[in-house]
């Protein structure tokens, strides 16, 4: 049992009423219980001095990767809900592509009981579209959907024939779930390391075409067109990418798509000499690409921002650059970086900004509205958006290092995440001065 | 002082006094503890190697015994992919300057097993090792291992990947110099599968800091998005890329590019891009040729020009190879702190 929270005087910024108002929050059990100026603090009650802090309903990551099962040594329920939770997520949605994959009954009964003992916070998982990541059969979708799986995916081996994928969005209608695309076009992406251009040809490395992108999400639109079911776009990286997107959904097709915070962040031009802490897939594009991704994000084409989230042991990523494991771990430094990137730079407001990890993520696919209403479910992401401070992955909650934003001086931080009215993440040292402990 | 006529001070350092030799370039090499890319080396480096690469040339071609410039230091030639004739370059170069060489099979130890560069590399280390020699099939493995443990052994790379093969560049930059001095103002072609080439890549980066007018020419299947960031011109014909050029390098077209779908025929590779006589007359008068080798005889080149002494260089590339290379061995890994 924890005691009631005030949090008295913070920016409450609820996207999905609009609310943006100076406020104090009152948390009882899971709830939301008050709302309004100036809360009575009770004896017993834990009081949070939450002036000039952003109080923001938990946020939701659309795409990470938790490795459990199989592949601990990267990460695992436990690290990785601790990641997230001092992100500010209170709910991830965990990628399929584990060892084994999420592709039967068993496996996903395994993980769910997982989750239930050591999750942090709320893990929504995910199921493979076809067997064995193999791109032939359909897994039992209606059966993992009913067991609790909220979308299916073959993110990392994505499908290449398109009659599989044509059945799958038909059949998935019967699941009443979404079906998530990493669109890659794995012909034109063969032996790609990082975008194709100058950079790869200096570094003697093969490119992935921009075409490895827009190929597949190209035909994927026309195959949603024909069957018309709900399918999302990951980790966009590219700008043309973002134009098909918002062709697509300008004729109505109900597609949705999100970017990542290291392609609104980082450039192929940024990545530091053989590091393979810069290889991921989408690989980092250019300039002219970032700014589609932003400008999509700023006129409604791309829904959330997602972390691709993906651990690697050192072992994994200290290898020559041609053989080193693809992605970059993001639950820790998203918020701050994107806020640097979108708010800071004055491309969104901060309510805006924040409906992109709440109210926008959420209907993607089709989950709960996070809310900070009266009755709401106390799940709360409490940010200090002016805190400078140093990332580190020696001191990150993650058990992987592999970030390309290690050492770097971040501006914006969670400091505090409530999930299900219980503290699940406190900066100690961001508290300090704030916190009132009951008497 | 430092003179850089190469003429007169070659005729001043002569092998004896090796050690006595001066340059600008000299301090710089002094700080340099690796040798990854052809990319950072700064000209007083590349002018000072060339004095030095001639001056083994001389020792070289002498009766004399080896130098002892190097007694006392092991380097160790680990080669992943197989490349006799780099790694005897090395192993003789390094055997003039006394050095001790010790070639690590990596069919037969544990390379085979699964044990990464690095663990290999850290086991030569561990041997006391002063600088190791490396070739692989991997973009970036020198530079990798480099990072990994350049405080501890000194790393020369001797191919990696597609990316670069700095000694390749440095013997083809001696060789031309010693046709033509100066290379600034020459028109110089590389033609053939540039995509897949470490040796053009070396050489681009190094031609470039010094004015030569490059072209590159390809099946456009095999030329690299954004070629012309190095500072070449790129053509997709071989004939507007040899257009009066002093020197013209052709590269070695892998047979199993045609398996790969990247050129449709092997026939129709050499009716577009082969080097022979009647194309030739399109060059400079007094044009000569490279190849990194091995040669596909009548592939990428006509049986008759490879022969032909008064055009082909290939035998002066293979000779100044060892040269270049004592040169390399010597300016790494003299003149330091020891390292270990
Ligand atoms: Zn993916």
């Amino acid at each position: 049992m924890t005691t009631p929270y005030v949090l008295q005087g913070g920016l409450v910024l609820d996207p999905a009423s609009k609310q943006e108002s100076v406020m104090d929050l009152r948390l009882d059990g899971d709830r939301i219980v008050a709302l309004g100026g100036n809360l009575e603090v009770k004896p017993g009650d834990t009081a949070i001095d939450a002036r000039g802090l952003w109080i923001c309903p938990g946020f939701i990551d659309l795409h990470c990767h938790l490795r459990d099962l199989g592949q601990k040594d990267k990460e695992d329920i436990e690290t990785g809900t601790r990641a997230a939770a001092a992100g500010g997520y209170t709910t991830v949605v965990a990628m399929a592509n584990t060892e084994p994959p999420v592709d039967n009954a068993a496996t996903l009964s395994v993980l769910l009981n997982r989750i239930a003992d050591r999750a942090h916070i709320e893990v929504l998982p995910v199921a493979c579209v076809t067997k064995g990541m193999e791109g032939a059969e359909l897994t039992n979708m209606v059966e993992l959907a009913e067991m609790g799986a909220v979308a299916f995916s073959d993110d990392g081996l994505p499908i290449s024939n398109m009659a599989v994928l044509r059945r799958a969005l038909e059949y998935a209608r019967l699941s009443e779930r979404v079906i998530i695309s990493h669109a890659e076009d794995r012909d034109l992406c063969q032996g790609g390391i990082i975008h194709e251009g100058a950079r790869a040809t200096a570094m003697g490395l093969s490119g992935i075409p921009i075409a490895g992108e827009t190929v597949a999400i190209a035909r994927e639109i026309e195959i949603v067109r024909s069957t018309n079911s709900p399918y999302h776009f990951t980790h966009l990286s590219c700008a043309q990418s973002v134009e098909l997107v918002r062709r697509a959904k300008a004729d109505g097709l109900p597609v949705t798509a999100d970017a990542t915070p290291h392609h609104l962040t980082l450039t192929v031009d940024q990545i530091q000499g053989w590091d393979a802490n810069y290889k991921m897939k989408p690989p980092l594009r250019t300039q002219i690409d970032q700014e589609a991704l932003i400008a999509g994000l700023k006129d409604g084409t791309l829904d959330a921002i997602a972390t691709d989230h993906a651990p690697h042991t050192r072992q994994d990523k200290c290898r020559p650059l041609e053989e080193a494991s693809v992605g970059v771990i993001g639950l820790e430094t998203a918020l701050a970086l994107t806020l640097e990137r979108l708010v800071g730079a004055g491309h969104l407001r901060p309510l805006e900004f924040i409906a992109l990890f709440t109210s926008k993520a959420a209907p993607v696919l089709d989950l709960p509205q996070p809310s900070l209403q009266i009755d709401s479910t106390a799940n709360i992401a409490i940010v200090d958006p002016a805190l400078r401070w140093t990332y580190s992955t020696s001191t990150g909650q993650s058990r992987s290092h592999n970030s390309p934003f290690h050492g770097r001086l971040l501006t914006g931080k969670n400091i505090l995440t409530f999930y299900q009215g219980r503290p699940v993440f406190t900066d100690k040292q961001a508290l300090q001065n704030r916190l009132k402990e009951p008497v | 002082m430092p003179n850089r006529s190469t003429q007169s001070t070659t005729e001043q350092n002569t092998i004896g006094n090796l050690f006595e030799f001066d340059h600008d370039g000299l301090p710089l090499f002094r700080r340099r503890r690796h040798l990854i890319d052809t990319q950072d080396l700064l000209k007083e480096e590349v002018d000072c190697l060339m004095e030095v690469a001639a001056l083994c040339k001389k020792n070289h071609q002498s009766e004399v015994e080896p130098l002892a410039v190097l007694s006392g230091k092991t380097i160790a030639n680990i080669f992943y992919e197989n490349s006799t004739r780099t790694r005897s370059s090395f192993e003789m170069a390094a055997r003039r300057l006394g050095a001790s060489v010790l070639n690590l099979d990596t069919k037969v130890s544990s390379v085979a097993k699964g044990e990464t560069i690095t663990d290999t590399a850290r086991q030569l280390v561990s041997m006391r090792v002063d600088a190791i020699v490396q070739r692989h099939s991997a973009s970036g493995a020198a530079a990798h291992v480099a990072t990994e443990l350049g405080d501890k052994v000194q790393i020369i790379n001797a191919g990696d990947g597609w990316h670069a093969h700095p000694t390749q560049a440095l013997l083809d930059f001696f060789t031309m110099t010693e046709i033509r001095g100066s290379l600034s103002g020459a028109r110089v072609a590389i033609v053939g599968d540039i995509l897949h080439s470490r040796v053009a890549r070396s050489n681009m980066w190094l031609l470039t800091k010094y004015g030569v007018d490059l072209n590159v020419a390809g099946p456009p299947t095999l030329v690299p998005a954004g070629l012309e960031s190095f500072g070449v011109t790129v053509h997709n014909r071989l004939e507007p890329a040899i257009e009066g050029c002093d020197f013209i390098m052709v590269l070695r077209l892998q047979m199993e590019r045609q398996k790969q779908g990247l050129i449709p025929s092997v026939g129709e590779y050499k009716k577009l891009f082969r080097l022979d006589h009647a194309r030739l007359q399109l060059a400079a008068p007094g044009v000569r040729i490279l190849h990194p080798g091995p040669v596909n005889r009548g592939i990428e080149i006509t049986d008759a020009l490879v022969d032909d002494e008064s055009k082909s260089l290939i035998d002066a590339q293979v000779a100044n190879g060892v040269a270049v290379r004592m040169a390399v061995l010597y300016l790494l890994l003299t003149g330091k702190e020891s390292v270990q």
